[in-house]
Order: C-alpha cells, then sequence, then structure tokens
C-alpha cells in the first residue's frame, strides 16, 4: 500500500487500540486489587535505603500488601522526587510511606497528596505542615548528642576533634550537627577545629580528610554524621598511621562500622535503623487503612554500640530481627 | 512510472508527508509513547496527568528555548542548570529579607543577564570554546548559590510566591501561560527580527559574515544574555512549585535541556532546527519520565531506559538524515 | 582568524608554539602555587602532605587520561565517570569473593565494552558524541543500580588493595602507577601511527578523511581506550577506599574535564597531550590541598575549579595566539 493510506490504517490501528486499552483497565479497576503502599527512598545507592527497603518488605509480606518502592533516578534530586509524587497521586495508592529528600521543599507535593485523600506516613526525615498519619524515626539530634557525650567522657572531657558533616541540607545532617553543637556546650574541654561537609559518602569524605589530617597534625576524635563516612575516614588514618591516636565515631550501624568496631578501627556508632524505621512504618500505613490504632509518632530509641555490645548489631538488615509493632507503639507517650 | 519523466517540482507533493518526514525522532517518541502509555496505565491519559507532565515540562521547556538558540550558534550553555539555582536563592532571599518581589525578580533576571553576559563575551569576543566557558561559569554559579544558603534550602516564602506555579489565569496555569509567552517571544526574536537571522547565520556561516565585516559579537553575546534570562523566568516557577529555593534544584538541568533541543531537531552542527522541535523534545522528555512512572517501571531500570532512548531517538535521526 | 594560519601546514607550527606556551604556563603557574600555599599554610611543605597531593594527583590523572584521548580527536566522552562506576561495582563484588584475576579483568572488560559501544554509536551511528556518552552516561549508572541493587560492597583482598593504598619505595602506589600510564600514552600518541592518527583526525577532520585513513575504526579505538582507562581507574580507585557502592562516579566527570583543559589540550581537538593532562592534574590537585589546608569552605571549590577553567584557557587563546603572531 501507499504511504497515504499506510499513515491512515496505522492512525485508525492506534486509536482502536488505545480505545481498547482504556476499556480494559477501567474494568480491571473494577475488580478486587490487593492493597498498595508507595514506598518512598531518597535513592537507590545508599545501603541505608536498602536495608529501609528490606524492613518494609518484610512487613509487606506479613501484611499481605503489595509494596511499590519509589526512588529517584538522579540521587536525592528534589525536582525528581517532586515529580514522582505528582506521578505517584495519580496511580492513587492505598497508601504513602515517605521521606522526603528535602524536607522543606517537598511539602508542596505531599500537601497534594493530602488534597487527594491519601493517607501518608512519614518516616525518617520528618517534615512539618502536612497531614501525616505518624512519625516514625530516631531524634537525630539526641542520637549525636549522646554519642559526641560517650565519646567526650571517653576522652576525660579535654582534646581536639573534627566534624565530617553529611549533606548539609539534609535535616539528619542538621540536627545531629545541633546534637554535636550541644555536647560541645557541656564539654569546653574539647575543641572543634573544623566541620566539614562529606556529603554521606565514603570518598569525599575521605579526601576531605586526607588534606585535613594534613592541617592537623594533632586529631584526638572525629565525629562523622554518618558510618559510611566514618568507615573511610578510619582507614585514612591507619593508613596514615595515625589509626591509634584518633577515636572515629558515626551514626548508622552499617555492617561495616560494625566490623570496623570489632577490629578496634572505629570507637562506636548509634543504631539508627533504616530497617527498623521502615519496617514500623510500613505498619502504622497498613493499620491506619485497616481502621487499628496508631500512635502519632514513633520515636525508636538510641543504642549507641562500642566494642561490648557490637556483637548483636553485626547482622545484615536480611538477618536483623523485625522490631515487635506492639511493643513499641506501647513504648511511645501517645 | 510516468512521474520519472516529469519535473521533481511539478510532482504533486503531500504537505503532510513532508511535515511527517521533516518531523524529528522526538515526534514520533511522543506519538509512540502517547500510544502505549494510554493503553497500558489507566491513568495517563486523563486531565490531571496531562496537566502535571505541561506543568513538570515547563520549566525545562523555557530554558530549553534559550538553549536552542544557544546551540543554533554552534554552541551550548552549560551553566543553565547551576543558574536557575542561583537566580530562584538570591530573588527567595531578598523577598524573605523584605524587598518587593518586583525588586527580586528583577535582581534575578539580572543576575541571569550578567552571567549570560560573562559567557557571552567570554565565546564570542575571547574565541573561547563554550563547552569550556559555560563549564567555568557552571562551577562559578554553582559555589555562589551554595554559600548564599550554606547548603540548605530557602525557606518559608511569602504566600503570594507560589503564583508563580499555582496561579491560574482563565482556566490554564500560570506556568503553561509563561511556557507560551516564551515561545511567543522567542519565535517572533528568531523568524522575525535581525537578530533572528543573525543566531541563524552565526551558527550556519560564521566565516562568510566575519569576512564580510558584519559584528557579530553583539548578537552572539545577545544569544547567552537571552538564554540567562529565560532561566530566571523558570526558576520563578521552579521556586514556586517546591515553596523553597534550593541551590542545587537546576542540577542536570542544562543535560535534559540539551537533550530536549537535539530530540527536537536541532543539531549541533550547522546551524539547523527551531523552536518548535524543542517543546516537543522537552514534552518526550517529560512524557518519557512520566510513563516510566506511571508504568511503575524500577528506578535502576529508569536509569538505563532513559539512556537508550535518547540515544535511539537522535540515531534514528542520524540514519534518516542519510536518506532523505 | 587571520588569512595567515590557512597556509600553515596541518596546524604544526601552530601546535609546536601552542605547546611551548602551555608548559610554561603551567609551570608557571605550580611555581607560583608551591611558594604561595608554603607561605600560607605550615604544613604544607610536609612530606605527608607531598604525598597526599602526589597521590590525589594521580587518581585526577587516571580519569583524565582516556578523555584526554578522545578530546584530542575533537569528541568528548561525558560517560567516564558513569564508567568507572560500572566496572568498580562489577570487579568488587568479585574481588570481594576472593577472585583475584577475574575481579580485574571484569573492570578492565566492562570498560572496554562500554567504550567500544561508545565508539560504535559515534561513528556508524552517527550520533554527536555528547548525545552518544551521555546516552551511556545514563545507561551505566542505571546498570551499574541494577546489578548493585543498592548495596554497598567491602572488604577488598589486601593484595589487591596495594594498588591504591600501598607504598613502593616511599612513593604511593597509585603514583607510579600513574607515571607508568603517563610514559604509556605519551609514547602511544607521539609515536606511534594510531597516535598521530588521534592528531589529525582532530586537527582536520576532511582531511584526515580524504587520506583514506580509517578514521571511523581510529575513532572506535579511541573511545574503546577511554573506556578502558576508566576501568583501569577504577581498579585504583577501590582499591583505595576499600568499598564500592553505585553512587561512584558520579562526580568525577567535572574534575576530569577541568583537568584536561588545566593541560592545555583543546577542546576543539589536534592541539594537547597527555603530558599537559598530567600537569593539570597536579595543579587541580595543588589547589584542592590548597583550599583544604586554608580551611576554605568546601562550597568554594566548584567555584575556584570553575574560574580557574576559564583563566587557564583564556589565557592559553591569547597568550598563545599571541607568541605565534596571530590575533583570533
Amino acid at each position: 500500500m501507499d504511504r497515504r493510506t499506510f499513515l491512515k490504517v496505522s492512525l485508525a490501528a492506534s486509536t482502536s487500540a488505545t480505545a481498547l486499552g482504556t476499556a480494559s483497565q477501567q474494568a480491571f479497576a473494577q475488580a478486587g486489587k490487593p492493597v498498595t503502599v508507595a514506598f518512598f527512598v531518597k535513592n537507590v545507592t545508599n545501603p541505608f535505603w536498602k536495608g529501609c527497603r528490606i524492613g518494609a518488605e518484610k512487613a509487606a509480606k506479613e501484611l499481605g500488601v503489595n509494596l511499590e518502592v519509589v526512588a529517584p533516578t538522579k540521587p536525592d534530586n528534589i525536582e525528581e522526587q517532586t515529580r514522582l509524587v505528582e506521578d505517584w497521586i495519580v496511580k492513587k495508592p492505598d497508601a504513602f510511606v515517605f521521606v522526603p529528600v528535602d524536607y522543606k521543599a517537598l511539602v508542596p507535593s505531599i500537601q497534594k497528596a493530602n488534597k487527594a485523600g491519601i493517607p501518608v506516613v512519614n518516616y525518617n526525615n520528618r517534615m512539618t505542615d502536612v497531614d501525616v498519619v505518624s512519625y516514625i524515626g530516631s531524634d537525630d539530634e539526641k542520637i549525636e548528642y549522646e554519642v559526641a557525650t560517650y565519646l567526650f567522657k571517653s576522652m576525660g572531657g579535654k582534646g581536639k576533634i573534627v566534624h565530617i558533616d553529611g549533606v548539609p541540607a539534609a535535616s539528619t545532617a542538621q540536627a545531629r550537627k545541633k546534637g554535636l553543637e550541644r555536647a560541645l556546650k557541656e564539654y569546653p574541654g574539647i575543641e572543634l577545629l573544623t566541620s566539614q561537609p562529606g556529603q554521606y559518602r565514603r570518598l569525599p569524605a575521605v579526601q576531605v580528610f586526607e588534606n585535613l589530617m594534613q592541617r592537623y597534625p594533632e586529631i584526638d576524635a572525629v565525629v562523622s554524621a554518618n558510618d559510611d563516612m566514618a568507615v573511610g575516614i578510619a582507614e585514612a588514618l591507619a593508613a596514615a598511621g595515625r589509626g591509634g591516636k584518633t577515636k572515629v565515631t558515626g551514626v548508622d550501624g552499617i555492617p561495616d562500622a560494625t566490623a570496623a568496631i570489632a577490629a578496634g578501627k572505629m570507637f562506636a556508632t548509634a543504631d539508627f535503623s533504616g530497617h527498623d524505621q521502615a519496617y514500623l512504618a510500613v505498619h502504622a500505613a497498613v493499620r491506619y487503612l485497616r481502621k487499628q490504632p496508631v500512635p502519632k509518632e514513633i520515636e525508636l530509641p538510641i543504642v549507641i554500640i562500642d566494642k561490648q555490645n557490637v556483637a548483636t548489631f553485626a547482622k545484615t538488615p536480611e538477618e536483623r530481627t523485625v522490631p515487635s509493632w506492639d511493643k513499641t507503639a506501647a513504648a511511645q507517650k501517645g | 512510472m510516468a512521474e520519472t519523466a516529469l519535473h521533481p517540482q511539478l510532482i504533486q507533493r503531500s504537505a503532510t508527508l513532508d511535515l511527517v518526514k521533516k518531523a524529528p525522532g522526538a515526534f514520533y517518541l511522543l506519538a509512540l509513547m502517547g500510544v502505549v502509555l494510554t493503553t497500558w496505565t489507566p491513568g495517563f491519559f486523563t486531565a490531571a496527568n496531562l496537566t502535571n507532565v505541561a506543568l513538570q515540562v515547563a520549566v525545562l521547556t523555557i530554558v530549553a528555548l534559550g538553549m536552542t538558540l544557544v546551540i543554533l550558534t554552534e554552541g551550548i550553555d552549560l551553566s543553565l542548570g547551576p543558574m536557575l539555582g542561583l537566580c530562584g536563592v538570591a530573588a527567595s532571599l531578598m523577598v524573605i529579607a523584605g524587598y518587593p518581589l518586583i525588586a527580586a525578580v528583577a535582581a534575578a533576571i539580572g543576575i541571569g543577564a550578567a552571567l549570560g553576559l560573562l559567557n557571552g563575551s567570554l565565546i564570542a569576543v575571547a574565541g573561547m570554546p563554550p563547552f569550556i566557558v559555560t563549564l567555568g561559569t557552571f562551577g562559578i554559579a554553582q559555589s555562589i548559590a551554595t554559600v548564599l544558603t550554606g547548603g540548605d534550602s530557602v525557606v518559608r516564602l511569602p504566600g503570594y510566591y507560589r503564583w508563580f506555579n499555582d496561579g491560574i489565569f482563565l482556566a490554564i496555569p500560570v506556568p503553561i501561560w509563561a511556557t507560551a509567552a516564551v515561545f511567543a517571544v522567542t519565535w517572533i526574536l528568531l523568524y522575525q527580527t535581525k537578530f533572528g537571522r543573525y543566531v541563524f547565520a552565526i551558527g550556519g556561516n560564521r566565516q562568510a559574515l566575519k569576512l564580510a565585516g558584519t559584528r557579530v559579537s553583539r548578537y552572539h553575546i545577545a544569544v547567552y544574555v537571552y538564554a540567562g534570562v529565560l532561566t530566571a523566568i523558570a526558576s520563578f516557577i521552579m521556586t514556586a512549585r517546591m515553596n523553597a529555593a534550593h541551590p542545587t534544584i537546576g542540577v542536570g538541568l542544562e543535560f535534559d535541556a540539551i537533550a530536549a533541543v537535539i530530540l527536537g531537531g536541532t543539531s549541533f552542527e550547522k546551524g539547523h532546527g527551531g523552536i518548535a522541535g524543542t517543546i516537543v523534545g522537552a514534552l518526550a522528555v517529560g512524557v518519557l519520565r512520566n510513563g516510566l512512572n506511571l508504568l511503575g517501571v524500577g528506578t535502576e531500570w529508569q536509569v538505563a531506559i532513559v539512556g537508550v532512548v535518547i540515544i535511539t531517538a537522535v540515531g534514528l535521526d542520524s540514519i534518516r538524515g542519510l536518506n532523505l | 582568524m587571520s588569512v595567515q594560519t590557512h597556509l600553515l601546514p596541518a596546524g604544526i607550527a601552530r601546535r609546536v608554539d601552542h605547546g611551548v606556551f602551555v608548559v610554561l604556563s603551567r609551570l608557571l603557574a605550580i611555581i607560583v602555587l608551591v611558594v604561595v600555599l608554603a607561605i600560607l599554610s605550615p604544613q604544607f611543605l610536609s612530606w605527608g602532605n607531598f604525598t597526599n597531593v602526589m597521590r590525589q594527583a594521580s587518581l585526577q590523572f587516571l580519569m583524565a587520561a582516556g578523555l584526554t584521548i578522545v578530546v584530542l580527536t575533537g569528541g568528548i566522552d561525558l560517560a567516564i565517570g558513569a564508567i568507572l562506576g560500572l566496572a568498580a561495582c562489577l570487579s568488587a563484588s568479585l574481588l570481594s569473593q576472593g577472585h583475584l584475576a577475574w575481579g580485574i579483568a571484569s573492570a578492565l572488560a566492562a570498560g572496554l565494552a562500554a567504550g567500544s559501544v561508545n565508539g560504535l554509536l559515534v561513528t556508524f551511528g552517527r550520533i554527536p558524541p555528547f548525545i552518544a556518552t551521555y546516552g551511556m552516561l545514563w545507561i551505566a549508572h542505571g546498570l551499574g543500580y541494577v546489578f548493585m541493587k543498592g548495596e554497598v560492597i567491602y572488604g577488598l583482598p589486601e593484595a589487591f588493595r596495594f594498588i591504591g593504598a600501598g607504598f613502593l619505595w616511599g612513593i604511593p602506589v597509585p603514583v607510579i602507577v600513574a607515571l607508568v600510564l603517563l610514559a604509556v600514552l605519551h609514547v602511544m600518541l607521539q609515536g606511534t601511527v594510531l597516535g598521530r592518527a588521534i592528531y589529525a583526525i582532530g586537527g582536520n577532520p576532511s582531511a584526515a578523511r580524504l587520506s583514506g585513513m580509517p578514521v571511523r575504526a581510529r575513532l572506535i579505538v579511541v573511545y574503546a581506550l577511554s573506556g578502558l582507562l576508566s576501568g583501569f581507574a577504577a581498579l585504583v580507585v577501590i582499591a583505595r577506599i576499600n568499598a564500592a557502592d553505585s553512587s561512584l562516579g558520579e562526580d568525577l566527570l567535572l574534575p576530569a574535564i577541568a583537568t584536561v583543559c588545566l593541560g592545555g589540550t583543546s577542546l576543539f581537538g589536534g592541539v594537547g597531550g597527555i603530558a599537559g593532562t598530567a600537569i593539570g592534574a597536579v595543579i587541580l590537585a595543588l589547589v584542592v590541598n590548597g583550599m583544604n589546608l586554608l580551611g576554605v569552605q568546601t562550597f568554594w571549590q566548584s567555584g575556584v575549579m570553575g574560574a580557574i577553567i576559564l583563566i587557564s584557557v583564556l589565557a592559553d587563546q591569547v597568550g598563545g595566539s599571541r607568541l605565534i603572531g596571530k590575533r583570533s
């Protein structure tokens, strides 16, 4: 057939395909479909979010719901996460379990989700000015305060420290920095030499720290905003022959860090379990949908990991036992 | 066949067929995706979703329109992404500090124009390669934006700022009006003014212009200034969308804009192309992303798919170019 | 450009004078930097700091080496960071399970494969290098994410880590590796048929084609080489930080481009060389080291890098052309 006819035929074909397709989708929508929870993470590169995903999947399996993991293709990208929220509102899942890449910039999009009637459970990074069923997280400020205090006590309240920050715009980084500052106020004998961001990632943190090591020949301790950076820093210290003289602390409790603590390369870290947070968050969402009581806020207890108790924490997210919903909910103050 | 005996120009040629043949890869991509998505996802072909896509693409389109002019002059502007962040940050900081909105808007446009002026001067007068110059201003703009906010976002903007994104005029959202207005102005500039003719000439025939003694520099510089101004305008919409300004919000935008322009049929060499294609290209990028989300494609695969699609669309164009 | 330059044979005279200007200006820059930093920072002139700077410069150089060759042909490779990341993940997973030889081979193979695809897209696909390698950037990143599934791989064998963290005769191993690579590539570019072809393709693509040279085959080799070198750089990087995750390589592209520009290699093609890139890497490492030693906030780093790029290329443009007596 000639080109003109071909074009007409294909136009006709695609129009009928469209019509058929739309009709079939609508029919499918009427039939019963399983509960779907859209589970948001900040990126697919940081292992912390993999831990979250595993915890969420365990909860979804237990409760018999469908879990869809949603992450931006460009890690931590604000504009992309905004688009993801908007696109997912169109898909109308039964609930959002959500962590914002930027807790302020994502407010308008979550407000749109509120307007669309989708219940939102917020975890890990607290958001304000939006309606959430519940917030599940750990208090970052308290965590860093506890870790820093533990460190300062072990230093006898005297010494020079360096702070390696996370992503400056992240609420976790800002809160942890505040916790460190609070601890510093209470220990005037501790001197903060400098605070530089390591972007929560190992290679940038190692590069920054290697140069800082040159600038400050004497560092008694390094407070790192997360474990990924802390382990890199500990290795850099060891490579430079300064391992024994400098204590390194982190936050998160990732396997590499627990191994480093057991080996004596790192001093301490805190258990910041995305796995637990995500597990409880999915539970909260599904229980809300099933009209069961859900606390407005769930704050996970702070546990400091050091050489004494490291063995209990040296588990991968897959091996880790899930927290008990009932016990955790009961422990909350309402 | 009788046709071979006739002069080609006397053969009746279907105007639509010509349009279809000349249409850039993005057009087919868009059409294909439209069909696939409408068939496979219930949510795609709805007013709500399509409005979403149009709004999502507004910022990209406006920046890409400026980028089209740059690429038409055989140039490239990598600094538009951080420029967006910087303009957004500057405008919101001023608004929070109590300056009137008009001052903040003017300041942002001024910054965009100034950076464009820097780019244009180094490229047109000093003869430096556009890739390098705009890479340099990329870094500079990024730094200034980040230092202004300490890496954090700017929040607690007054409510009226959200009009740039949420406002509706005659049932059409403001960003779509803005895109249409920018398109109209750019169209007039490009096709109806001396400036536009110079833009094409700088891209296609720069040596001839120089030998003829024409002072092209000012038009060449103006192209980059224009791109900067458009980016500033886009920054208002972006800031309003997030209700916050962030220094890194434009990261990657310049590459998306370049992809939209190339997909839309404007080529890096010889100054071929135009802005109508850019709109199709930007829509194609937007629909692709939206479609992948609606189809529930895993993030990891989305990243790879975007790469394959861009390469294929441009590749098909080049291959078709051989036959024409 | 004045009419005279069109009469010069194949840009050789331009290249020689340009080369002289580049080397002189860069050496001057290094001397100035060293003097300024030595005055401003007491820790700068220590052996520890020196090895630091050299190690960082070596890694910069390894990243930028392949890119230099591509840029010499008038092209660009935006995928080097993503290819490095993908190669790093593949090899780390094999290495952490103890397969030393397979681990190393996989990084090189992945880089070679990705680079070859780039080459094919650019030549037979007739896709502009910017778009082809930009698309490959996304594909390589995506494959990396799919492969890693958000995991991080820790704990590579000690023997392997020597490449990144070890010392040989008191010199960090990456420095030695970089010097060897510099020598090999320099010989290749200046003394082999491929090398001359690279300069010819970049300097005058139409003449190269008309001369009967297999331009397409050469270009495929060039891009494949760039990919291979990215894979090689991946090995050194993971040996150094003893870990690999899918975000590796994300922010390595821009410094690599800056390094190439600092080295005096022109993005128009046909002008420059690998020695320049090595010098550029040293300068960049000195600047970053200086900023850290002086306590400059890291926020300023990209701005400083941007300014450096502008100044160095502008200087080349203005100064280099003055040396030959032409005005642009």
